[in-house]
Order: structure tokens, then C-alpha cells, then sequence
């Protein structure tokens, strides 16, 4: 599984969506019910899956599909 | 007037929100008295609620007119919603103007308006002053009923709880349908401080940034879940006077966590006590407390008595006890309403409460919470009905289902393997439970002895 397939993975799980519902649209003002809830439960997901650990203002930016890829970029995760 | 709103300095600011609007107490006075030549004394209101100052008038405009209001979020499930509206007729809405298109506008301010529905009015008991679901989430038509003098009393405990005055800026993420999100406004304003609204998420710059202006904060254990995981106890606040904490209990890591950071920086952790039937607060450990006494809800508010029924039936105030904690005050609520003719009926608690929470009393008159009688879960400070959660499943599935679970998760038994993959979700919409905290358990059969009870849990 590429890492994008693993970040789509993770993506699906927490939203309930199949993975074509995954585009620049996808964030916290269009999907409903995207809480905190929701994002704190992508971020642990994401430090587990990829084994890494998110500075508080990364968790904070982690309010879309793209930005999650740009978040994940920084920690030199290649999508 | 309600909370002696009109005894506050007129120019003296009383909420901010979201949209960095503010209001001050001689505002809110105005708009109370313009409300009033809108709609009769005596009529019934749901408050669609956000946490904004629109949805704050509306509250403090009906409390102020004699207009009784169900407080409901403005996101409940549609077909909760329609239930409620069947069930109780409110002859108004005072809901988001965003939501509002083709309905029957008779009045707008602040982003929010009045809607005239058409239907009759009821008649109510007199005292009747303020209706809230007893589960927020899981859409039940079970109210909780407040008469005037509770609202006013909670407001006034927590006040001296807090000793808050003019000088609090307190940060309000908690739902205004929420009891205790309710008793924080209603303290901190009858204390004429200054309300931060606000119905961002924890994980949101904004919220960050309001957090730095702020004195207290008050949170549910999934809030300091997050502040923890964000490091706020790094972070410089020097506002921040106050951390404080109810609907639930917090793990010993986090209490101790947030016992030692108030220590540390010179801050006052407080953990709170409370249930909806008591308008929100009911008992608190002083910060003085909160290192030696780890995860006791402490004493009776001011205002308040606790005590303990054990297992003989024999009722005791202090030493040593296990039991039933009992609560007497005077923000003990008048009882329940499950359909509109029960907003009729008068006070059936009498300043009693029997709490359904198993509690331990320890020599020094601590009470620490040990189990539940009742049939509810709370998690992410959600009261989840377990009763209220198989009556949805079997209506919509017309399956036999059992409930049970912690407070970290909620756990359904069915036979049909069907359900494994679909309740999770079903569940989320209908309750705005996260589906990753449902655990669904297929069994062969759901086994009941004679008396009906559950017996493969």
C-alpha cells in the first residue's frame, strides 16, 4: 500500500465516504459533522500510521483533504 | 428582570462571538423589551441554538418575558427534530435566519428570527420557565423542566461557587442546549462578566486565539483530551485564572495533569459535578483540594446539601458512606415533560434529587462517584440514552438490539450480521456519536430472563 493509499485509508474510516468523495473540496466547512472529534481522530490515526508526531499548530491545520497532504509533506512523509 | 440584567453597567460588554460582534447588558435590556411586543407572555419556543449572540437574545429575551423555551441545537437530526415539533407544537422558532427560508418570519435581529408556526397555544404551569432535553443527542422527547427560581438559584451557586464578578471573561465553547453550557452563561451573567461565545471547534486558530483573552475555561473531559494532545500546558496564558470541568469524569492521568499544570502556573483547577434534573451544577472540589482528593467531585455547591442513602435505606450527611448520592437545593428541577400536556404539571422533585450515581463519601465529607444506576453512558460529554439508543434501532431496523458500554465506548448487541456495518453510522447521524466509539456485537441471540432483563451482557 502506497502512502497515499494509507492516508485515503485513514481518510475514509473517519468520514465514513469512499475514497472518490477525497478531493480539493474536502474539508472542514463542505463535510458535514467535521469536528474536533473528527480531526483529533485523523491526526492520532496519522502519527500511528506513519509513525510520526504532529506539533500542535500541524494539528491545527489539519482541517482538509489537501492540507493534510501539505501537513504530511513537512514531515517528510512521501505521498 | 431575569439575572437582574437591568442592575448591570448598560455599557458594561456582556458576550462576544465568532463574528467579533459584541453586545452589552443595556443592549440585551433592549432587545428583551422589544422581543416582548413580538410574541404573548406564556408562549412556547423552541430556541434553535448556536453559540452566537442571536441565539443568546433569544434565551434571555423569553427568560426576561415570561416565554418558555426548549433549548434544542440548531443541528439536531431532522427526524428528532420533527418528533420534538409533533410532539410539543412551539407556536414559535427563534432559529438561525439561514435556515429560516420559506417559513413565516414575523421578526429578525442578529442573524436569527422569529418564525410563527400556526399552531395553538398550551397551557403551562405557571412556574414553568425553561425546557431541556435530557439527552442531548439521543433525540428523546423526554424534557427536563425548570421553574423560574431553579435558573435563577444554579446561577447564583455557581456564582459564588467561582466567586465571579465584573472582571471574568469567560470562554463559552460549551452548546447553549447544553445544561451546564446554559449555567455558564446564566452565572456569568447574573456576575455581569463578560460571555466569550463561541461554537468553533477546539481544533480551530480561532478558538486558540480567544483562549488568550480568557479567565476561565470550563470543558467536559474530551476538552482537556484536546487541549492536552495541543500542549496548552506550555502555552503562556496569563489570563487564564481558572480551568474547570463537568459533564463526566476525567481519567486520573488527565486530573492529575491538569492538577499539577494549576499548580505549577498558579491557576485554579476545578472539577464540577452536575446532571440536568439539577440545572447543570450540583457539587465541586475547591482548588486547594484537587492534588490530595484525585477525582472526587468534593462538596455540595453553595446552596446545595449532598447526602448518602446505603444500601439499609439509612440517609447520612457526613463520615464515612457508600450509596445512592441525594442532592437537595434549591436548583433541583420540577421533573420531566414527555409529551405537551405534561408542561402542565407543577414541581413533582421538591428540592430532592436521588442522582442514580453510586457514591463514596470519605471521612473528611469528599464524595467520590463509583458507578451508575441509571441507564445512560457519557462520552465526549454526551449524555447517551442506552434505553433511547435500542428504541431508535429497533424502529428503524425492527430488530431486537441490547445496549450497554463505558464511558469510552458504546456497545450494541444484535443478531443480524447485516447491522454490523450500518449501525455505527446510523448512530453518528442520529446522535452525533463519533461511529469509531460504537462497537457493534453480533450474538446468536439476545438472551432475556423472565423478568425481561438482558442476560448475555
Amino acid at each position: 500500500m502506497t502512502n497515499l493509499d494509507k492516508l485515503n485509508k485513514i481518510f475514509c474510516e473517519v468520514f465514513s465516504v469512499e475514497e472518490s468523495a477525497l478531493n480539493s473540496e474536502f474539508n472542514n466547512c463542505k463535510v458535514e459533522g467535521w469536528d474536533s472529534v473528527h480531526q483529533l481522530s485523523l491526526t492520532s490515526s496519522v502519527e500511528d500510521e506513519f509513525d510520526i508526531m504532529l506539533d500542535a499548530e500541524d494539528i491545527l491545520e489539519f482541517t482538509s483533504y489537501d492540507n493534510a497532504k501539505k501537513v504530511l509533506a513537512k514531515y517528510e512523509v512521501e505521498l | 428582570m431575569f439575572l437582574d440584567l437591568d442592575k448591570k453597567p448598560k455599557d458594561k460588554v456582556a458576550a462576544i462571538d465568532d463574528s467579533g460582534r459584541s453586545i452589552t447588558y443595556g443592549e440585551i435590556c433592549d432587545f428583551a423589551q422589544e422581543f416582548a411586543k413580538q410574541l404573548p407572555q406564556r408562549s412556547l419556543i423552541f430556541i434553535l441554538s448556536e453559540n452566537c449572540i442571536g441565539s443568546l437574545l433569544g434565551y434571555t429575551a423569553a427568560l426576561s418575558n415570561r416565554i418558555v423555551p426548549l433549548v434544542i441545537s440548531a443541528a439536531t437530526e431532522e427526524g428528532l427534530y420533527n418528533h420534538l415539533y409533533e410532539l410539543y407544537q412551539p407556536e414559535y422558532l427563534w432559529m438561525p435566519q439561514a435556515k429560516a427560508e420559506g417559513k413565516d418570519i414575523v421578526f429578525s435581529a442578529w442573524d436569527y428570527c422569529l418564525v410563527k408556526t400556526g399552531k395553538q397555544p398550551t397551557p403551562m404551569y405557571d412556574e414553568l420557565s425553561l425546557l431541556l432535553p435530557t439527552s442531548g443527542s439521543t433525540g428523546s422527547p423526554k424534557l427536563v423542566r425548570h421553574c423560574y427560581r431553579n435558573i435563577e438559584a444554579n446561577a447564583d451557586n455557581v456564582r459564588r461557587l467561582f466567586k465571579l464578578d465584573g472582571t471574568e471573561k469567560a470562554m463559552a465553547i460549551l452548546p447553549m442546549h447544553y445544561t451546564m453550557g446554559l449555567s455558564l452563561i446564566a452565572s456569568h451573567l447574573l456576575a455581569g462578566s463578560t460571555l466569550l461565545l463561541s461554537g468553533r471547534s477546539l481544533l480551530d486558530k480561532g478558538f486558540w486565539a480567544t483562549l488568550k483573552e480568557a479567565t476561565s475555561f470550563t470543558g467536559v473531559p474530551y476538552s482537556y483530551e484536546i487541549l492536552t494532545k495541543m500542549r496548552f500546558t506550555r502555552m503562556d496564558l496569563p489570563n487564564l485564572k481558572v480551568i474547570t470541568q463537568g459533564g463526566g469524569r476525567l481519567t486520573e492521568a488527565m486530573w492529575n495533569t491538569l492538577a499539577q499544570y494549576a499548580q505549577d502556573k498558579g491557576k485554579q483547577f476545578i472539577a464540577t459535578y452536575g446532571q440536568s434534573e439539577c440545572t447543570a451544577r450540583m457539587a465541586y472540589l475547591p482548588a486547594e483540594l484537587a492534588t490530595e482528593k484525585i477525582c472526587s467531585i468534593g462538596i455540595a455547591e453553595p446552596g446545595g446539601q449532598l447526602s448518602i442513602v446505603d444500601d439499609n435505606g439509612n440517609e447520612t450527611f457526613e463520615g464515612e458512606a457508600q450509596g445512592e448520592m441525594v442532592y437537595r437545593g434549591e436548583n433541583v428541577t420540577l421533573g420531566y415533560a414527555t409529551c405537551r400536556e405534561d408542561l402542565l404539571k407543577g414541581d413533582e422533585n421538591h428540592g430532592v434529587m436521588h442522582t442514580g450515581d453510586l457514591a463514596r463519601r470519605d471521612a473528611d465529607g469528599c464524595y467520590f462517584i463509583i458507578g451508575r444506576l441509571k441507564r445512560f453512558l457519557k462520552i465526549f460529554g454526551l449524555r447517551i440514552g442506552l434505553d433511547e439508543v435500542e428504541r431508535m434501532i429497533k424502529e428503524e431496523y425492527k430488530t431486537d438490539c441490547y445496549s450497554k458500554g463505558n464511558d469510552e465506548k458504546l456497545i450494541v448487541l444484535v443478531t443480524d450480521p447485516k447491522l454490523q456495518d450500518v449501525l455505527p453510522e446510523y448512530i453518528e447521524d442520529k446522535t452525533h456519536l463519533f461511529h469509531q466509539k460504537v462497537e457493534v456485537q453480533v450474538v446468536d441471540a439476545i438472551l432475556r430472563n423472565e423478568a425481561g432483563k438482558v442476560i448475555n451482557q
